[in-house]
């Protein structure tokens, strides 16, 4: 460790080296399944092709499962932001025992297994006509969104200082004017990066919409998930590419966001 | 003051009413669904319990669990290492490295290995053009594939706490050991081990609870020669309609895990080895 060997260092990076490899390679592995000439799934592809891509875009339904992605992941960052964002700046104020309570309350949808909110949320909806909605969706993405929110938005907040709140009070600002030009300033970086968060968590989401998707309002991995098991072809990897290039995408906004902002976890 | 605390009840009141609404009355629901068999409250747990089939299941899921967990901490372990070493460029492409799948949906994941692990796959061919199997592995819908993936999915989540436990150890107590004469191997066995086994130990509980929930790897690479208790679960309401049934076995699944939580929590660094540092 202080001191170890040439060997045992060798050993642990190639061994690492060879992990991070089976973290980061097979993720990738759809992006030239995508590109195959034949109407099945070959790796590496005997021909290429971009055939795949033109089918995706002139067939109406994966076309409207991406709108149907697009529109429930809307529903759901701005439920969970709004909701989060206040309920990080309550928790905030509180101490002791009922911060602990709640701060239990705004994390449980993260600890309990999806498959149990899914089916639990799915039975409501159903009995309340939710089921089968963007609404009904966005909400139950709302909830497994909540917790990144308030963690995100929480972290923000210990960066504001109580110093600079009691100088905008002494020099005459109210409350609402101290929210708006000291504290959300602060905590913009955090917000946007739970916004990140929230959208990139509905917009991959199986599991619940799965069950809460119904026929008329398939989301993208809704409509992959029921792809795969009925064929193999190439216009899957497509769909799958696409979701992959919109996460890099958003990984690097918030990487950027993160570095102009102050430390970030993300 | 008073209206200081008004303004904290309206900022929380939001969210808190909007998870009472959309996630405690539902689970509260489901649940008592479970105990509303005719034959008695607890028929439905006594028929989970009776049957061999559905006993399979769950120990067959809590074997897969305990696998993924055992895996993917050894997997874990030089990559943990190895940020504590790096710096500058190679350590950002290492974190990176790790950060970069928690990005990408499971399910494009778990798509991936279907590709790969098909039965004249690219890592089949590999296989065989190595000389190490003359006729294609089963490697896809059965244990081996739901594990794969499963590992795949869940080894950031190992490799984090751990991390974390490995920064904090005092570099001066390992100069300690070594200045006291301990051997390389005694060092690690008897301080650099133990002060890991923090981390290792919250990482591989984290894996093991996201494990026994896990729904989509498995459905997808095990398909029905490798069914989980979450898999049983889907199937009663989508093949049976048999809520009350799927009420009991969500409670059961629930309960373990907060069970397994609450035992753990000490150990657990919460939030500090995922969201912190």
């Amino acid at each position: 460790m202080s001191k170890s060997p040439l060997w045992l260092r060798l050993l642990a990076q190639i061994s690492a080296g060879l992990v991070l490899a089976f973290l980061c390679l097979p993720i990738l592995a759809v992006i030239p399944a995508s590109f195959n000439q034949a109407s099945f799934i070959t790796l590496p592809p005997v021909a290429y092709s971009g055939r795949w891509y033109e089918a995706f875009i002139s067939d109406p339904e994966w076309r409207q499962a991406l709108f149907a992605s697009l529109h429930v992941a809307v529903i759901a960052t701005i439920v969970a932001v709004v909701t989060g964002t206040a309920a990080a700046l309550g928790l905030h104020r509180l101490t002791g025992r009922s911060r602990g309570i709640l701060t239990g309350l705004f994390l449980a949808p993260m600890i309990v297994p999806v498959i149990v909110t899914a089916v639990a949320v799915y039975r409501s909806a159903l009995d309340v006509g939710l089921s089968g909605t963007p609404l009904g969706l966005g909400l139950a993405h709302a909830l497994l969104a909540l917790p990144f929110v308030v963690i995100n938005v929480g972290i923000a907040l210990r960066g504001v200082e109580e110093n600079w709140l009691r100088a905008a009070a002494g020099l005459g600002a109210g409350p609402w004017r101290i929210f708006r030009t000291v504290t959300l300033p602060n905590i913009a970086p955090g917000i946007v990066g739970g916004a990140i968060f929230s959208f990139i968590t509905s917009f991959d989401e199986v599991v619940v919409a799965v069950f809460l998707a119904g026929y008329a309002n398939k989301t993208l991995p809704v409509k992959i998930w029921e792809s795969i098991r009925l064929e193999f072809t190439p216009v899957v990897a497509v769909a799958a590419t696409l979701m992959i290039v919109l996460a890099i995408v958003l990984f690097a906004v918030a990487q950027l966001l993160s570095k102009s902002g102050k430390k970030q976890p993300i | 003051m008073a209206r200081r605390h008004i303004e904290t009840l309206l900022l929380l009141a939001p969210a808190v009413i909007f998870l009472f609404l959309c996630f405690v009355v539902p689970l509260a629901r489901l649940f008592s669904l479970a105990f509303t068999d005719e034959a008695g409250p607890f028929a439905t747990f006594a028929i989970l319990a009776d049957s061999d089939v559905y006993r399979r299941v769950m120990v067959n899921t809590f074997l897969v669990a305990l696998a993924v967990a055992l895996i993917t901490v050894v997997l874990a372990w030089p990559v943990a290492y190895i940020l504590t070493k790096l710096k500058g460029f190679w350590f950002a492409f290492a974190l990176y490295g790790v950060l970069f799948p928690f990005w990408i949906s499971v399910l494009v994941r778990t798509f991936s290995w279907m590709i790969l692990l098909e039965r004249n796959g690219p890592l089949n061919r590999f296989l065989i053009n190595l000389g190490i199997t003359d006729k294609p592995l089963a490697l896809l819908f059965n244990d081996t594939g739901v594990m794969i993936g499963m590992v795949h999915v869940l080894l950031p989540y190992a490799i984090l706490p751990l991390y974390g436990a490995m920064l904090r150890i005092d570099q001066r107590l390992l100069m300690a050991s070594d200045g006291l004469g301990a051997g390389l191997f005694d060092t690690f066995r008897r301080v650099y081990f133990p002060l890991c086994l923090p981390g290792l130990m919250g990482g591989a509980t984290f894996v093991f609870l996201l494990s026994l929930g896990f729904f989509i790897t498995p459905a997808l690479l095990g398909g029905s020669n490798a069914i989980t208790l979450s898999m049983l679960i889907a199937s009663f309401i989508n093949d049976r309609l048999a809520w009350s049934l799927a009420a009991a076995a969500s409670l059961v699944l629930l309960v373990v895990v907060l069970a397994l939580l609450a035992a753990t929590a000490k150990v657990l660094p919460f939030g500090k080895g995922m969201y912190a540092k």
